[in-house]
């Protein structure tokens, strides 16, 4: 008996167990359904649903919504991207609006449909992620964390390399790359290396002597006003000078300065000028005057600076293709600078002065006013005697121009540059924080803020770092590492790589005699020739279409001022007849737009009557004059159009008051919907716009 | 027996946590956030954060309008003064912000003349897709002194249109 109940109590006490631990077990199984139900991108779902019901359009913002987890997946860029899940509104045109909380807003529309791309090929992140921080951020399981805002267009930047008008920051942290010259040291993607990056060195030792030497070492450049403010650092990007500071001791700045002053292999043989004309010109009371003039008749600041003191405010004035002239009297020996003006190609091979086509009195007179005015008698007043350099300080510069990287932008005959000096740069943007020597820098374990910080302080990272010290801007400093970023070597999947759009090379390289004066004028340093060039002058890949022969003829011969707002002109070259018929020749003959009807010339095919009707729609209808100049009257924007009857062509004309982005893309002057009957009529006013040379407007411009 | 329970219960008490443990949303830094910052002429120390419709409409501003609209110009001189009447400033708040984004966009679009303004204001209809048109004036909105109110969107509101 005893026995049984034993047996029973066991059986009481064995289904006890069992429904313990049954119960248990069904709630250990149903933790992995209620934790699914508590999912995050649930809740947003459903706070999703509730925010649409109080939108105005609830049906259009649910018509797609399905209740589990959304993806977008392209297999061919490795995308497999859930983020639609928690952003559902990314697609929907009303909730395009700063007021729509995040994550419900659209998208701004961008030249990509994110259905189409998917989201971390741009945004980065862990587009598989489900879980806020997963996907944002980096975890123990996700290394790769989303891409701020502010660095996104570094996204834009790993498939276009070439400059976008989307991409500011991107194009402007390039250009800096490209002008701070960078690549001297670095390796880099898609940042081309120019022929020239600093100034060839061979020859320093005939053009500067070694305390000036000294001092651009210690400070290349500071401008400063009456009362001693610096003005201008030399330091800062202003875009000159790209000289960084290397953090040099003065031992080391001696040692370079002796080696520098010692490189003269070719000596400058003195021009010698026509001793009438010298003889001429000392004894004219005016000489002073008459330099200055013709120092400013040349337009020298179109591309050089000067420091200008106005009302109290010093600044610099002028353009900064060549270096800033304030103080250049004092810095180069005045047989270097006459040698220099008469052929600059013959120092620098690749130097982008022009060759002008100088007499001696001009030579002279620019010279006299850059050796005796441009001068600074105090400027090597701080520099310590040097003395003669001795070999052994020579030696030490020697071994410091190659152990600093000085040799990766300046060129010495006879110094080979170090391969790989620096690191190479152009995977970085791939780089995970695990590849990252942090030091023992105290930045946050990332690689904007390492980037940040290898740029503004290196020596923080690694205290043995070569690279020299950049002071840039804040916005700057974004540029810089948002192009930094975009640098993301090879592709990872073969879809991205079909989508590299390579930056476009354009090249302009006319051959003949127009190339040779083409090279020795340096016209692409201003102008523009089917891409090949630069924009601080007009483009002129057609100007073949757009301007009279006769009319460039004498352009060339006597450069004006076009447009009234420009501060800079074309300088004065001094072409001979020859010259200037050479260049016009190729110029209308080649370089012409396919959209102008050159056949349409003539304009005696307009009457008075569609004349008088072009002014009323100039002046009344249209309004031209906003924007445009005739005689003295009207607006800045567009040229003075006085003299456009002897300037530009009918055919021109015509083409341009149709679609002006036609001949000139990024046209200001807007695209109207004349009628062909108001483009004729305005035509005809405008070639009867003329002006006799050096007399006022006449003819139309009578008012 | 207490044991068991004491222990089962314990176990789901440890479980519950892993079910719903909140998420830690940091904060994101206001700086990282813009797309590009504009330098303000007058206030280089502190950029206006744009977005990328306001940076867009920022760069349009920068090629087309500024010429008129602003007093200072990339190439110096501003044509402000040569046009009658005197165009608004693009910052002038005061006069802009009363008109509603409709009309602003069909302003740019047709020009003054179709609008029964100025013919001095061309328009840009052909030369400007709508969205330029349409990032010019969030540009507009975001550098308005005093600042832009944009008007609530709500259901109510619409019903009544």
């Amino acid at each position: 008996m005893a026995a049984s109940e034993q047996m029973g109590k066991v059986t009481r006490r064995l289904r006890l167990v069992f429904t313990v631990s049954s119960v248990l077990f069904v709630g250990v199984l149903a933790v992995s359904p209620v934790k699914d139900s508590l999912r995050e991108w649930r809740r947003f779902k459903k706070d999703y649903l509730r925010y649409a019901e109080t939108q105005p359009d609830t049906k259009r913002l649910l018509a797609d919504v399905q209740p589990g987890v959304d993806q977008i997946w392209i297999p061919d860029m490795n995308v497999v991207d859930r983020c639609t899940t928690c952003h559902q509104g990314i697609t929907q045109a009303s909730l395009r609006v700063a007021s729509v909380p995040q994550p419900f807003r659209a998208h701004p529309l961008i030249p990509h449909s994110p259905v189409n791309w998917g989201c971390s090929v741009c945004h980065s992140g862990q587009g598989a992620a489900t879980e806020v921080s997963e996907a944002h951020e980096t975890t123990l399981a996700w290394e790769e964390p989303i891409l701020p805002n502010r660095y996104l267009q570094a996204a834009c930047g790993t498939c276009h390399r070439g400059a976008l008008p989307e991409t500011p920051d991107l194009n402007r942290g390039r250009e800096l790359l490209d002008r701070l010259n960078c690549g001297g040291c670095h390796q880099q993607q898609g940042i081309e290396i120019p022929a020239m990056r600093g100034p060839d060195l061979t020859n320093i030792g005939s053009k500067v002597i070694r305390p000036w030497i000294y001092k651009w070492l210690n400070e290349p450049l500071t401008v400063t006003d009456a009362d001693g403010n610096v003005k201008v650092d030399g330091y800062q990007s202003r875009g000159e000078p790209r000289m960084p500071k290397f953090r040099l001791t003065g031992d080391e700045i001696g040692a370079l300065s002796a080696f520098l002053s010692t490189l003269r292999s070719r000596p400058v043989s003195p021009h010698k000028f026509d001793p009438q004309v010298v003889a001429t010109l000392q004894k004219r009371p005016d000489l002073e005057q008459a330099a200055e003039t013709r120092f400013r008749e040349m337009f020298c600041t179109t591309c050089h600076s000067l420091s200008v003191t106005r009302g109290g405010e010093t600044q610099l004035i002028g353009g900064n293709i060549g270096p800033e002239l304030t103080k250049v009297g004092s810095k180069v020996d005045p047989d270097w600078l006459v040698a220099w003006l008469r052929d600059p190609q013959a120092y620098l091979a690749h130097a982008s002065m022009p060759r002008y086509g100088w007499s001696d009195q001009d030579l002279y007179l620019v010279s006299h006013y850059v050796t005796s005015t441009l001068t600074d008698a105090d400027l090597l007043a701080d520099v310590p005697k040097l003395g003669e350099p001795r070999p052994d300080e020579v030696q030490h510069g020697r071994q410091l121009f190659t152990e600093k990287g000085c040799v990766g932008c300046h060129v010495i005959q006879g110094i080979n540059p170090a391969k790989d000096f620096g690191p190479d740069l152009s995977a970085l943007g791939s780089k995970s924080v695990l590849q990252l020597d942090f030091g023992g820098s105290k930045i946050p374990r990332n690689l904007i803020a390492y980037i940040r910080t290898k740029i503004s302080d290196p020596v923080s990272v690694n205290t043995a770092a070569r690279m020299p010290q950049y002071s840039l801007a804040p916005q700057d400093l974004v540029a810089v590492t948002t192009a930094l970023l975009s640098m993301k070597g090879t592709p990872s999947s073969p879809g991205l790589e079909k989508l590299v759009v390579p930056a476009p090379h354009p090249e302009f390289h006319p051959a003949g005699e127009f190339g040779e004066l083409f090279q020795r004028f340096q016209c692409a340093q201003c102008h523009r020739f089917n891409g090949y060039g630069a924009t601080l002058a007009p483009d002129l890949s057609f100007e073949g279409s757009r301007a009279q022969r006769a009319w460039m003829v004498q352009f060339l011969k006597n450069p004006q001022t076009l447009r009234t707002i420009l501060t800079f002109r074309m300088p004065q070259f001094n072409m001979t007849d020859r010259e200037a018929n050479v260049l016009a020749d190729y110029v209308s003959l080649v370089l012409q737009s396919p959209s102008v009807n050159v056949q349409r010339a003539g304009e005696n095919r307009f009457t008075p009557a569609q004349a008088a009707m072009g002014k009323e729609l100039y002046e009344v209808k249209y309004q031209c004059q906003s924007c445009h100049t005739i005689g003295s009257t009207g607006g800045y924007v567009g040229p003075s159009l006085s003299n456009i009857g002897n300037w530009m062509t009918v055919g021109w004309i015509e083409q341009w008051l149709l679609d002006p982005q036609s001949l000139m893309p990024g046209a200001i002057e807007p695209r109207r919907s004349f009628t062909d009957e108001e483009v004729q009529a305005l035509t005809a006013y405008l070639v009867t716009l003329r002006q006799i040379p050096g007399n006022k407007a006449v003819g139309g411009g009578d008012k | 027996m207490r044991r068991e329970i004491a222990a089962a219960v314990t176990a789901i008490f440890l479980l519950l946590p892993a079910c719903s443990r909140k998420p830690a949303t940091a904060k994101p830094d206001p700086t990282l956030q813009a797309y590009t910052m504009l330098r303000d002429t007058n206030d280089p120390q502190h950029p206006i954060p744009l977005d990328y419709l306001q940076a867009q409409g920022a760069r349009v501003f920068q090629a087309e309008c500024v010429w008129c609209h602003a007093d200072a110009t990339p190439a110096g001189p501003s044509n402000r003064s040569n046009v009658t009447p005197t165009p608004p400033l693009f910052s002038d708040g005061s006069t802009l912000n009363p008109l509603n984004d409709q009309f602003l966009q069909n302003m740019i679009t047709l020009g003054g003349s179709a609008m029964g303004k100025s013919a001095m204001m061309p328009p840009w209809g052909r030369t400007l897709t709508a969205d330029e048109i349409r990032a010019v004036i969030a540009y507009v909105r975001v550098i308005a002194q005093p600042p832009y109110q944009p008007p609530v969107r709500s259901r109510g509101e619409d019903s009544k249109r």
